[in-house]
């Protein structure tokens, strides 16, 4: 078992014009691109719509990071194509391979938010959407824990092991039965940092003042205001093509004939 | 022993195959062990890790050791009879019906131990050890390990703790950056100024005292090494000074 995946939402400082985007106009990125791929269920316009999304992680030079989350879900891909073709008599492979493009879509959009949105820079752009400081904190901090408990499960499953646990079992309810030993010291382990980490941040006084002044400030940009139009233009175009307000050629609705 | 992240905990970690290498070959007992899957070698190599919380996840103590000897080809009875000895080995009879979460961090360390313990493996690792243990808790890992030697176990160590190892470890090995800087008897490994800068360590106390009383001309011979040793010198030099 890896958690390799998880690096596609690690946050990396790169000096790219996606990464100085205003993280709202990246969070509606992610917003718009994963209205646009729940839109459709063909080939074609998913195809599209991944296509326009690649620009954005060619800019961010985020190419290496991408293929790897990719690669790492591959697993969910062969699932989702065996899953659907057994179970979809007509023209089921044909929508595996559309769903296949929706989900990556979907990962590539937020990877691409949680790439390169800093955590600091997440909680300022929550509270400028009248979030409550600590609400947008809790947020952040939850995003910033996410490695923290891949290495934790690493490490709990490494213990484990060392002491003849094995992962593999025969039957679902010993299946389940065999998470227990994961699942305890994980969980465990976490309520227990969650209680160091309030002491921590009481110790260094937080929430002691209802109004909040920031180090770092964010905000809209005239690129931003480009990027926020494009993006409108996007959705706005995909939903006239999903409602048939728009004219488009018949290609658009092929799909595999099997 | 080394600076942190110079690679130990990764080491240690191939030897039961939960990171297998990417070059190279392991021998654990004259066998390759890269045809061997984890549970099969972690029947010979038992590994205790830093942290014992990551482990521990039963109802009761006597659970948590039952667990640990599960796939073991063991009859009920056998099950019970270890356990029975382990826990009473381990001081932790009192505690038998207690959930492990309620232990205390030394305690949860020797249930951990006492967890792989019970697994009968000829080679025992341990990760830090003597971290976050008190003196005592400290002498009772020193008994447990000496009676693991006496069986002809093998015992292999991951430490900072520079006082702990010159007293009790007779042989150490130094890493840094990704590999081994220093392989040999301990005296002479951890004596050696350059090397325990290298791998981010001080020289043992012991060794700072003699180089002190040297510089003020006090003759310390060469093969003093232990606390009591350096004692019984001073002892034994303070006399002769005074009868002089």
């Amino acid at each position: 078992m890896s958690f390799e995946f998880l690096n596609a939402f690690k946050f990396l400082k790169k000096q790219t014009l996606i990464h100085r985007l205003d993280p709202r106009v990246k969070l509606l990125f992610a917003i718009i691109y994963t209205i646009n791929a729940l839109m459709f269920t063909e080939i074609m316009p998913l195809l599209f719509i991944f296509f326009t999304l690649l620009p954005f992680i060619l800019i961010g030079k985020l190419f290496k990071q991408w293929i790897k989350s990719i690669r790492s879900l591959s697993f969910l891909y062969v699932f989702i194509i065996i899953i659907n073709t057994l179970f979809i008599t007509n023209n089921g492979f044909s929508f595996s391979i559309a769903m296949i493009i929706r989900i990556t879509i979907m990962i590539s959009a937020f990877s691409l938010f949680f790439l390169t949105v800093d955590p600091n820079d997440l909680a300022l752009s929550l509270i400028s959407m009248k979030i409550p400081y600590e609400i947008a904190f809790s947020f952040s901090l939850a995003f910033r824990f996410v490695p923290t408990i891949a290495i934790e499960a690493q490490n709990i499953i490494d213990s484990q092991q060392s002491r003849g646990y094995e992962m593999q079992k025969k039957g679902i309810i010993s299946q389940v039965r065999n998470l227990f030993p994961l699942l305890v010291p994980l969980i465990i382990g976490s309520i227990k940092r969650a209680f160091n980490v309030a002491e921590a941040l009481e110790s260094r006084a937080f929430g002691s003042k209802k109004e909040r002044t920031f180090y770092f400030t964010i905000n809209y940009t005239i690129i931003d205001w480009i990027i926020t139009v494009i993006l409108m233009i996007l959705l706005l175009g995909f939903i006239f093509i999903r409602f048939d307000l728009l004219i488009v050629p018949e290609w658009f609705s092929w799909s595999l004939p099997v | 022993m080394g600076k942190n992240g110079a690679g130990k905990t990764t080491l240690i970690r191939t030897l039961n195959g939960l990171i297998r290498p990417l070059r190279g070959v392991i021998y654990i007992n004259g066998e390759n062990n890269a045809t061997k899957t984890i549970a099969e070698l972690s029947k010979f190599v038992g590994i205790i890790f830093q942290n014992p919380m990551h482990q521990l996840f039963s109802n009761t103590i006597e659970e948590e050791i039952i667990f640990s000897m599960k796939n073991l080809d063991m009859t009920k009875e056998q099950v019970q009879e270890k356990t029975d000895n382990i826990l009473s080995k381990f001081n932790l009879e009192r505690y038998r019906e207690r959930s492990p979460f309620n232990l205390s961090g030394g305690e949860a360390k020797k249930l951990a131990i006492a967890t792989i313990i019970c697994r009968d493996p000829e080679i025992i690792v341990f990760d830090e050890p003597t971290l976050g243990q008190d003196a005592k808790e400290i002498e009772f890992f020193l008994e447990l390990i000496q009676d693991e030697l006496d069986q002809g176990k093998t015992i292999i160590m991951v430490t900072h703790n520079v006082e702990f190892t010159f007293e009790n470890i007779p042989r150490t090995i130094l890493m840094s950056d990704g590999h081994i800087i220093a392989d040999g008897p301990t005296e002479k490994v951890l004596t050696n100024d350059l090397l325990v800068r290298k791998a981010s360590l001080i020289l043992p106390q012991i060794h700072q005292l003699k180089q002190g009383l040297r510089r003020i001309g006090i003759e310390v011979p060469n093969e003093i090494f232990r606390e009591k040793d350096m004692i019984a010198f001073l002892n034994n030099y303070l006399k002769l000074k005074i009868v002089k």
